[in-house]
């Protein structure tokens, strides 16, 4: 009898993702499932897979964070338990908070306010802490796609936001199933720090448990598909590729766009027209399943906001202040205190939306 | 094929039917025959090229079989012999052509041949292009055997000479390429000069009037037909049965009713000349029957004919009990054989057809099939049609958009089917790909979201895919163009066309490229590698994301069967077993079972993927779908550039 045969007859791990998630809208194009097996495409900012696989044990919707079958709280509190943190809304477990930025000269008007994440990683990288650091660049038509980095000069060309999906995680998988052991660092949105602890506390994945070494979050206030900001982006007459973007905190309440032509802003409602339906479930505004988590300071520009969730962050976090290469202060109360107020605000929406989603 | 002039006049020789066509023509003295290639006709045009040197006659394959068609029309009118040959579907393409060329008439003898392809063994439709003879009021001859495709031919010539009309002589896939003893007769020593007095003209007008001619043109010929000796019966003066076959179906027919034993019983009236029918003829065989069983391929042509004059002569006959595709005993459709006739035949007559055990056969099949391979109906190994067609597929899939490919005819309409991944969404004729595409392209304004691709080979391309780009073109339809251009008209055995530049004699022709004509189309246009899978991916994608008229992308790469006798391809394949994930690859055999290049298998044996060595060319394109890179491609030392 040939191995085809032997194949369970349970439903097709591909097809559950497919039918589950993608054919329901709610693929956020993080990239967890991407780079594990040739099925699975991404172009443009889009997952897709065109041929069934037929194998009812693939790890594709086990890693992916917008499984709609696991109740998001319990996911969360066994993926703590796992990582032996702990589950603690609205904002995770915060060993440190500090607000500061990366004095370094060559990170000016790169990075994305203080160049927190992009100093961690060089430091991290040069200090051989990890082999590489999965991040995510603009690609083809400037949509985002899955990078590595080895050193400093390719984390600067990775530096800045890009709101839009970009299947880094693809790339993370990628570099798991070479034959090598240097650990890896990643850095990604909520739903990609999520997927990431999918991976290290997957039983047949042991290679994300032993060399998956930093995982730094982002905060994330939305995410756009590429193809449809690129589209809303000529409607609204803004040429050229798009050197840096931002969400300002609020009350902003505006996109900002800076091409060569210069800065344009445009309205937050056109772009939560064209967000990924996926994220409206997401309750996680600040990656709590990452070692350390960077987002934007209230009120400070200039600076970031850094949660310290893991060992592995703090000593990462203490390096770089010992070695000058950040400036920090305590995080503001009060700052902490409005962080706080907008992630119970998120984790709110998700679970109205949810609730509307499961009573049609 | 052969030059058939050399064959010795006299001499009994073993000829394939398209090759006794051939060879008809020429001892008609045939100056110009024209073709567009396709099964089962090929042949004919095939033989007649190999001998028009020695012949000193004009051949060619034309862009389109109307193009055909209208230049043996043009040799006709100076009075020369001319011919034009093409498969069914080719007669639809000519039509507007022929029932305009029966009224103005002919001059030198022009023959039709169609082959027909019964059961539909390379055809995408099963069509019976006898019609075209009620249609366009012109005689039509269906030989049965070689030897009287080769009569037949030096007959129609005659006929059309003293017609001054048409003749279509109809052929079928199993006469086409079986092999009998033929005689041939001998050659012309000489031919006319071509010459077209400038005070006649050659047109439709007065139209009635000429209509008019046209039919007696028809008569004349059914009393020229009736006496040519193609229709012949065998059997009893008063049989209990008449069978009224033609073609392949009368040699069916004959050994249907030796293998019941019922020779005594039943008559065969085997009919050559089956437009217009030989009325006389049939009015004395139907008197001397109560019962009339029709034996044809594939629509009930005789059939109908044949009641259609009994109802005007039925109080002189009686009353008469008709059996054949009406009442069910034969299939309108697919072909018949002898088994199927002798079933009727026993129907009829009560006698029970000898037939084989239904166990024996159920357990010899069974046998069969465990020793023969699966085999589907696939691409080639290194063909670039399944490289083009992943990247539909993947880009298509990325896209999301439920994007459709309206595919057309060649090699590539097997897109239809697993080895082209199910990715052509509709196929019909030549060059209705674009010309669907147009219309889908025109919807945008009514909610149609759909991104449309069309893809048409490269002989389809200058066939019948202009007008429909230039339409879409003109009124600004919004679509892909994708030019499959894998310089062959592959699907039919190679033949050279308009953009490969070579002549159906080997002589030099001027070659045409798509890219030029599209160009002047304004149609903007860019030239890929299928073999280039990331390259194609992205070309491919942002054409889809383009919209607003049609784009054209041609993807370019000679045939695998073209490039094998050019020296092969560049790679020596192997899979590496260290890297090879065999089962554990998560992908499920990704590489066998979802590419499906025949060059690559699954060992069970050693659960991983292997190269079979004498089925793979050495395309070396699988190395980019491999996810573990197991796949390796080594270049071959003698490999052609």
């Amino acid at each position: 009898m040939g191995a085809a045969a032997e194949l369970p007859a349970a439903e097709a791990c591909l097809d559950r993702l497919l039918s589950q998630v993608i054919a329901e809208g709610l693929c956020v194009a993080c990239g967890a499932c991407l780079g594990l097996c040739p099925h699975l495409i991404f172009l443009d900012g889009r997952v897709a897979a065109p041929d069934a696989c037929g194998l009812s044990e693939g790890r594709c919707i086990d890693l992916c964070p917008l499984d709609p079958a696991p109740e998001p709280a319990a996911r969360r509190q066994r993926l703590h338990q796992a990582l032996g943190s702990s589950y603690l809304p609205p904002i995770g477990p915060v060993q440190q908070a500090w607000q500061g930025r990366a004095p370094a000269a060559d990170l000016q008007g790169k990075a994305q306010y203080g160049g927190v994440v992009s100093e961690l990683l060089s430091l991290a990288l040069e200090e051989g802490l990890v082999g590489e650091a999965v991040v995510t660049v603009a690609g083809q038509r400037g949509a985002p796609q899955g990078a590595r980095a080895r050193n400093r000069q390719e984390v600067l060309a990775a530096a800045g936001s890009i709101y839009a999906g970009g299947g880094a995680l693809g790339e993370l998988n990628r570099a798991l199933a070479e034959p090598t052991d240097h650990p890896l660092a990643v850095v990604g949105l909520p739903c990609q720090v999520l997927a990431a602890a999918n991976m290290k506390a997957h039983p047949r994945y042991p290679a994300a448990a032993q060399r998956l070494g930093l995982v730094v979050g982002l905060f994330c206030t939305m995410n756009l598909p590429a193809r449809a900001l690129r589209g809303l982006l000529k409607e609204e007459g803004v040429q050229g590729p798009v050197l840096k973007s931002d969400f300002p905190p609020p009350p902003a309440g505006v996109f900002q766009v800076w091409t060569q032509a210069g800065l344009r802003e445009l309205p937050i409602a056109k772009l939560r027209d064209i967000r990924f339906p996926g994220c409206a479930f997401c309750p996680d505004l600040t990656a709590e399943l990452a070692d350390l988590s960077v987002g934007a300071c209230e009120g400070r520009p200039g600076l970031n906001t850094i949660l310290v969730r893991t060992p592995a962050g703090a000593a990462l976090i203490e390096r770089a202040r010992e070695r000058g290469r950040l400036e920090l202060e305590p995080a503001a109360a009060e700052s902490m205190a409005h962080l706080k107020q907008a992630a119970e605000n998120k984790r709110a929406r998700a679970a109205q939306a949810r609730t509307e989603r499961q009573h049609g | 094929m052969a030059d058939l002039t050399k064959l010795t006049p006299g001499q009994r020789t073993l000829l394939q039917g398209n090759e006794a066509i051939a060879r008809g023509a020429l001892e008609a003295g045939v100056s110009l025959a024209a073709a567009y290639p396709g099964n089962p006709s090929s042949e004919i045009l095939e033989s007649l090229a190999d001998s028009a040197a020695s012949a000193g006659i004009y051949v060619e394959w034309s862009a389109n079989e109307k193009v055909a068609l209208e230049a043996a029309a043009g040799a006709s009118f100076t009075g020369l012999r001319a011919m034009a040959s093409m498969k069914q579907n080719g007669v639809n393409v000519c039509q507007d052509f022929i029932c305009n060329l029966t009224i103005s008439g002919t001059k030198g003898g022009i023959v039709l041949v169609t082959a027909d392809d019964p059961g539909s063994i390379s055809s995408t439709n099963e069509q019976d292009a006898r019609f075209i003879a009620k249609l366009a009021e012109l005689p039509l001859l269906e030989p049965s055997t070689p030897a009287e495709c080769l009569a037949m031919m030096r007959f129609a010539f005659e006929l059309s000479e003293q017609i001054g009309n048409l003749v279509v002589l109809r052929s079928i896939s199993r006469l086409s390429h079986t092999r009998a003893g033929v005689t041939p007769g001998p050659l012309p020593a000489s031919r006319p000069r071509p010459y077209w007095d400038p005070k006649v003209a050659w047109h439709t007008l007065p139209t009635v009037p000429r209509h008019r001619v046209m039919l007696e043109k028809l008569a004349q010929a059914g009393r020229i037909m009736s006496a040519a000796g193609f229709n012949a019966y065998r059997g009893p003066e008063r049989p209990e049965l008449l069978v009224i076959a033609s073609a392949s179906s009368a040699l069916y027919a004959g050994e249907a009713r030796d293998r019941l034993g019922v020779a005594s019983r039943v008559g065969l009236l085997k009919l050559g000349c089956t437009w217009p029918l030989d009325e006389a003829l049939l009015l004395k065989h139907l008197a001397s029957t109560e019962q009339i069983l029709f034996a044809e391929e594939v629509d009930p042509f005789i059939e109908d004919g044949v009641k259609a004059l009994y109802a005007q002569h039925a109080p002189e006959l009686g009353v008469k009990r008709f059996f054949g595709a009406a009442t069910g005993h034969t299939p309108p459709v697919g072909e018949l054989s002898p088994d199927v006739l002798a079933s009727a035949l026993g129907q009829i007559l009560g006698r029970e057809p000898a037939t084989v055990d239904p166990a024996y056969l159920e357990r010899v099949a069974e046998r069969v099939a465990a020793l023969v391979p699966p085999r589907e109906f696939g691409f080639c190994p290194g063909c670039p049609h399944r490289a083009s067609f992943w990247a539909m597929k993947q880009v298509l899939a990325v896209d999301g958009r439920d994007g459709l490919v309206s595919g057309d005819i060649g090699c590539y309409s097997l897109a239809m089917l697993p080895t082209g991944f199910k990715r052509a969404n509709a196929v019909h004729c030549m060059g209705s790909g674009p010309g669907v595409a147009g219309g889908l392209g025109q919807l945008r304004g009514q909610g149609f979201t759909q991104p449309v691709i069309t893809t048409v080979g490269d002989s389809t391309f200058f066939h019948a895919a202009l007008p429909a780009i230039i339409n879409a073109r003109w009124n600004r339809s919004d679509f892909v163009l994708v030019v499959l251009d894998n310089s062959a008209t592959a699907m039919t055995g190679f033949q050279p066309h308009p953009g490969t530049g070579q002549t159906a004699t080997g002589r030099e022709g001027t070659q045409l490229d798509p890219e030029t004509v599209l160009k002047a189309l304004g149609v903007p246009c860019q030239v890929v590698d299928p073999y280039d899978m990331q390259a194609t991916q992205q070309a491919l994608y942002d054409a889809v994301q383009a919209s607003g008229g049609v784009r054209a992308l041609i993807l370019r790469r000679v045939c695998a069967l073209v490039q094998n006798k050019r020296g092969g391809h560049p790679y020596t394949m192997s899979v590496d077993q260290d890297k090879c994930r065999g089962q554990d690859c998560g992908c499920h055999r990704f590489c066998s079972r979802v590419f499906r290049c025949p060059g690559l298998f699954f060992d069970e044996a050693a659960g991983k993927a292997m190269i079979d060595p004498v089925v793979c060319v050495g395309c070396g394109v699988c190395t980019q779908i491999c996810p573990a890179g197991a796949i390796q491609a080594e270049p071959r030392k003698e490999a052609a550039a």
